[in-house]
């Protein structure tokens, strides 16, 4: 019995084994070296992007350029894609080219595994350099010393707040300190006679709209991970900093007051979004937000502002996220493919008619000051944010977003109340993080 | 049919008052959130997802927009053919192995059946990545085939539905088959066939609108190739990163529901026929 | 041709040929869509694989991971297991119910059968999303109309404790396909035994107890199995309801952040599957889940079918 059991296992592994090899190996050529220099760009090259609608057109409208200077690359464009789409087919062999990203989630992933090539040889050979875009935008594109992509545009978080009701208080400037923005969050709440909350200054709850320990870090300068690679949650004293500061002004109103006056506000991405309703007097929000304010309520004074801080050097930051652009390493003329990354990442000309055209941040210095860029005081308060050296972004890893939603988890048990040791909840954060990154390889 | 007993006319006025009393107040429970997105596709983009539900100005508009801003036509003529092809070829294979399982006496009989019903417990989440690369190889993605062809091997959940259905026969009829001569597949298709009539419709429909408003799959399957796209990819066009354009998309989801309503509206007399024939024989 | 009755060799292998044009083609699928997938998924639990390079063997690494370290697994299944006490029985009667009331109209039959079946036609983000909104507390119009009568109505989708029975109502809202099932199963009840049972004096309930449930318990034990698997597989709606509840209709990027809301009571064991699997890159323990998970399905099917087998007196 114990004979025919280890032959059965032993079979059953060997299938397992043959079936993993027919399946999962796609062609795993070694990469090819590159030409030494300028090569010109031939060849059919297939872009897969996430675009829909106007912004896909506003895309279209820059490729057609890129089309008119390379007539030799034919260029075939499809967009609605979203990620998981995109890995699946490139495992299996089926894949675009070249992809846009929504999210710097999969630059670990891609970086690592190999599945998006190193475009540093790329970018040394033609002496690209890469000082003209930020640090922050250069740190979440690359990952372990792989630059497997660049950065497509980007957005910035920022604070926004309700100029009348700064009016009605009597308050004229937005908060600079976190210390400024819990006074006036409680100058800003109104309360009805039983104590409901019928409009917060601030709603401080994590998960509520963009309230997010990744967009709040930057108010601290939190720091996601070690250089080696490991959770810096447990021990950056800045989180304890940012949570026991969250506490304070969630107790403040009361967690379950707070539960139910977030349970009866709008949609996010509806006209009744809490900001334009006039049901909170201030909000962290991306560079978007003035977009849809302007047409769905343009009755409403605002104004926006870096985060505020804990310390005035700090002064001036936000948080930065953006889409990143590869070319797959089973891509069938890689030159062709580079050249139009670098068309669209680097070249001022285009990186400016893309901002124009879907309203995003540019990525290089040179664009986000170039003249051509459409840019209303408002919309350079968030130009700067990106800009500034204080700005923080979520670093690439081996898990994706892992670390930020283990860390979340904890959060939800921080803020209600069930959680109530900050150490030892921060510790075990770390515990759980590093094992899913040791997994991950 | 509960009113086979005698009973009094009062008691019976009684019995219509309070049945339908409790028929109209479920529908309209069963029909509030249809009436929400009718109500929805009526209205500006920035009214949808707001707590004011009833259409500030009217814009009937909205409909001939989602028509125009997508190819919905050729998108619902491909929806039709995967799920016409779908459900035949399901039928094609599902019936006889249901009949097989459920009225023929073979060695392995209950073992297949247990296997069958395994084949719905893998979660798609993981059985996805090696399915895509099976059908990488024989180069099929980008078309709906992949969706398709399975099919020709039957469907767990219908046959297992359809052999459910099918031991509820009694065996006299079949045993009456066979003694007049008739192979299995005769039997199949003279006897079994018409008594099953109610099952088999259940199953086809099943399938038919499984395949109508599937998203994820014709999704893995087509999202680079527009010209294979289904509604369900459609509609998804009506939404972006940041922005979801409710009106359209309630608008399009109420058409194209237009048609598998109307198609069940009518299939239900498959229903009425079938309890007619037990109803003689039985 | 031959009877069936013919005996001997010939005919012994004529009729398994016979019985394998019935069954062959899915005896194909089994291979290519049971035994593939499943021992893809085997093999994958026990390596470390990125989807581009060849899976590298790690052993127990991450069924360790998935049994003893990642406390969300467990909140996960919990979960799961709760949905799937409360669901199966909930849509199982309810269509059964719904079933019942609808035979019993003359008729307006037709009109109702596809009312109460439309809402199990539309597509299901769609009518998450429109069903959530309905019972938005705030801003509802359901809790509105409580308000009218004096009644607080609870918080529904936001509220921890109500979430989960939310979501069934949410199900039983959806019970249109398995009420259709119902429907043909009663109709197949011959006339003649629930004659009989009148005339031996039996009244409603052991006309249903001893006539109709006996008759329909095939299909029962149908709608029992396939309501385990699914609701063991439950994804798509719980994971719509937690971010429209939580304020986000979200369109694109990143569902998985607000999975779970309120306070993870609507994560289930398929979305964190999911979220480990394609999120965190944890290939492996994504299979290591997959695997547990047909296994507790297997065994909760064959404890079923051996249940209903003592109930319908020995037949399956």
């Amino acid at each position: 019995m114990q004979r025919l059991l280890n032959r059965r296992t032993t079979m059953m592994v060997g299938i397992a084994a043959a079936l993993a090899v027919v399946t999962a190996c796609t062609p795993t050529e070694a990469p090819k070296p590159i030409a030494t220099s300028g090569v010109e760009p031939t060849g059919a090259v297939e872009l897969w992007h996430f675009f829909t609608d106007r912004e896909a057109k506003a895309l279209d409208e820059t490729l057609a350029k890129f089309k008119a200077k390379y007539p030799k690359v034919t260029l075939t464009v499809k967009g609605g894609q979203d990620d998981a789409k995109v890995t699946t087919a490139i495992g299996a062999g089926t894949g675009p080219d070249m992809a846009i990203s929504y999210s710097t989630d999969i630059v670990g992933k891609f970086c690592a595994a190999g599945a998006w090539v190193d475009l540093n040889p790329y970018l040394q050979r033609d002496g690209v350099d890469l000082n003209a875009i930020p640090q922050v935008a250069r740190s979440y594109t690359e990952f372990r010393g792989k630059r497997c992509t660049m950065p497509f545009l980007a957005d910035a978080y920022g604070f926004y707040f309700n100029k009348g009701m700064f009016a009605e208080a009597g308050l004229t400037e937005a908060p600079k300190t976190l210390a400024e923005l819990s006074e006036m969050a409680k100058k800003l709440t109104k309360r009805s006679a039983d104590g409901t909350i019928e409009r917060a200054g601030f709603l401080p709850l994590f998960g509520f709209y963009e309230n997010s320990p990744s967009h709040f870090a930057p108010m601290v300068g939190a720091k996601w991970l070690n250089d080696d690679g490991t959770s810096a949650i447990g021990s950056d004293p800045a989180w304890k900093e940012l949570l026991t500061w969250q506490k304070e002004l969630v107790d403040w109103y009361g967690y379950d007051k707070l539960e139910k006056f977030r349970a009866s506000l709008g949609d996010e991405w509806s006209a009744d979004n809490a900001f334009h309703k006039g049901k909170v007097a201030m909000a962290v929000d991306g560079e978007w937000r003035m977009a849809f304010l302007k047409d769905q309520a343009p009755n409403v004074e605002f104004g926006v502002a870096p985060l505020p801080v804990n310390k005035a050097e700090r002064a001036g930051a936000g948080y930065i996220s953006g889409n990143v652009i590869g070319v797959s390493r089973t891509a069938r003329n890689p030159e062709a493919a580079w050249a139009l990354i670098k068309f669209l990442t680097t070249e001022t000309d285009s990186i400016v008619d893309l901002s124009n055209g879907i309203r995003n941040v540019p990525t290089t210095t040179a664009a986000l000051t170039s003249p051509r860029l459409t840019a209303d005081p408002a919309f350079k308060v968030f130009l700067d944010i990106f800009a500034n050296p204080n700005s923080g972004t979520t670093p690439p890893s081996a898990i994706g977003p892992g670390y930020q939603e283990t860390f979340s988890e904890f959060l939800q048990g921080w803020q209600s109340g069930t959680q109530k040791d900050l150490s030892a909840g921060l510790a075990d954060v770390d515990v759980r993080v590093n094992k899913m990154i040791k997994l991950a390889g | 049919m509960t009113q086979s007993i005698p009973s009094g006319r009062g008691h019976h006025m009684l019995g219509f008052v309070a049945r339908h009393a409790i028929g109209i107040a479920m529908a309209i429970m069963f029909l509030a959130p249809i009436v929400f997105l009718l109500l929805t596709s009526f209205m500006t983009s920035d009214q949808t997802l707001t707590a004011n539900m009833w259409p500030q100005s009217w814009h009937p508009e909205n409909y001939v927009e989602a028509f125009r801003k997508t190819p919905l036509l050729r998108f619902i003529g491909n929806t039709f053919l995967y799920a016409i092809l779908a459900t035949g070829f399901m039928l094609l294979a599902s019936v006889p192995a249901a009949y097989a399982l459920a009225k023929l006496r073979w060695r392995g009989r209950n073992a297949t059946m247990v296997l069958i019903i395994c084949m719905m417990m893998l979660p798609p989440q993981v059985t996805t990545v090696p399915l895509y690369m099976m059908w990488a190889n024989t180069g099929l993605t980008g078309t709906l085939w992949p969706l398709i062809l399975p099919m020709l091997a039957g469907d767990a959940f219908s046959i297992f539905l359809l052999r459910q259905f099918l031991v509820t026969i009694p065996d006299e009829y079949l045993d009456a088959a066979r003694i007049d001569g008739c192979g299995e597949w005769r039997t199949l298709l003279r006897v079994i066939l018409p008594m099953a009539r109610p099952g088999i419709a259940a199953a086809a429909m099943f399938q038919f609108f499984y395949a109508w408003n599937d998203y994820y799959g014709p999704f893995l399957y087509t999202s680079e190739n527009q010209d294979a796209w289904t509604i369900s990819l459609g509609l998804a066009s009506f939404r972006s990163l940041h922005h979801v354009e409710w009106h359209l998309v309630s608008a399009a989801t109420l058409l194209t529901m237009v048609p598998v309503i109307v198609l069940f509206f009518f299939a239900q007399k498959a229903f009425v026929q079938g309890v007619t024939l037990t109803g003689v024989k039985g | 041709m031959p009877t069936a009755a013919s005996q001997g060799g010939a005919g012994r292998v004529r009729r398994s040929l016979v019985t394998l044009t019935f069954i062959g083609p899915a005896l194909i699928g089994i291979l290519i869509f049971l035994v593939y997938p499943l021992v893809a998924a085997v093999y994958f639990s026990f390596t470390r694989f990125d989807m581009f390079n060849p899976p590298v063997w790690v052993g127990l690494d991450f069924w360790e991971y998935v049994l003893f370290d990642d406390p969300t697994v467990r909140i996960a299944a919990k979960n799961t297991l709760v949905f799937v006490l409360l669901m199966v029985p909930a849509r199982t009667v309810g269509a059964l119910l719904t079933a019942m009331l609808l035979n019993a109209m003359k008729r307006s039959r037709s009109i109702y059968r596809t009312l109460y079946y439309l809402p199990a036609l539309a597509p299901p983000v769609t009518a998450t999303i429109a069903f959530v909104l309905l019972l938005k507390p705030g801003t509802g119009p359901v809790n509105t109309l409580l308000a009218q009568f004096g009644l607080e109505g609870p918080g529904w989708f936001n509220d921890p404790d109500w979430a989960k029975a939310s979501l069934t109502l949410l199900a039983l809202w959806g019970v249109g396909d398995l009420m259709i099932i119902f429907v043909a199963a009663l109709l197949d009840v011959p006339q003649a035994l629930y004659e009989a049972a009148s005339l031996d004096g039996a009244g409603r309930w052991h006309r249903f107890r001893y006539v109709t449930l006996p008759t329909i318990s095939p299909v029962l034990l149908f709608a029992t199995i396939t309501g385990v698997i699914g609701t063991f597989n439950y994804f798509t709606q719980a994971a719509v309801a937690g971010s429209v509840a939580s304020g986000q209709v979200t369109s694109g990027s990143g569902i998985a952040g607000t999975f779970g809301y309120p306070e993870n009571s609507t994560l289930t064991y398929p979305m964190r599957l999911y979220s480990i699997g394609f999120g965190n890159n944890l290939f492996g323990a994504a299979n290591v889940m997959a695997v547990i998970l047909f296994v507790v399905s297997m065994t909760a099917t064959i404890i079923l079918l051996r249940r209903f087998k003592t109930f319908s007196g020995g037949d399956s």
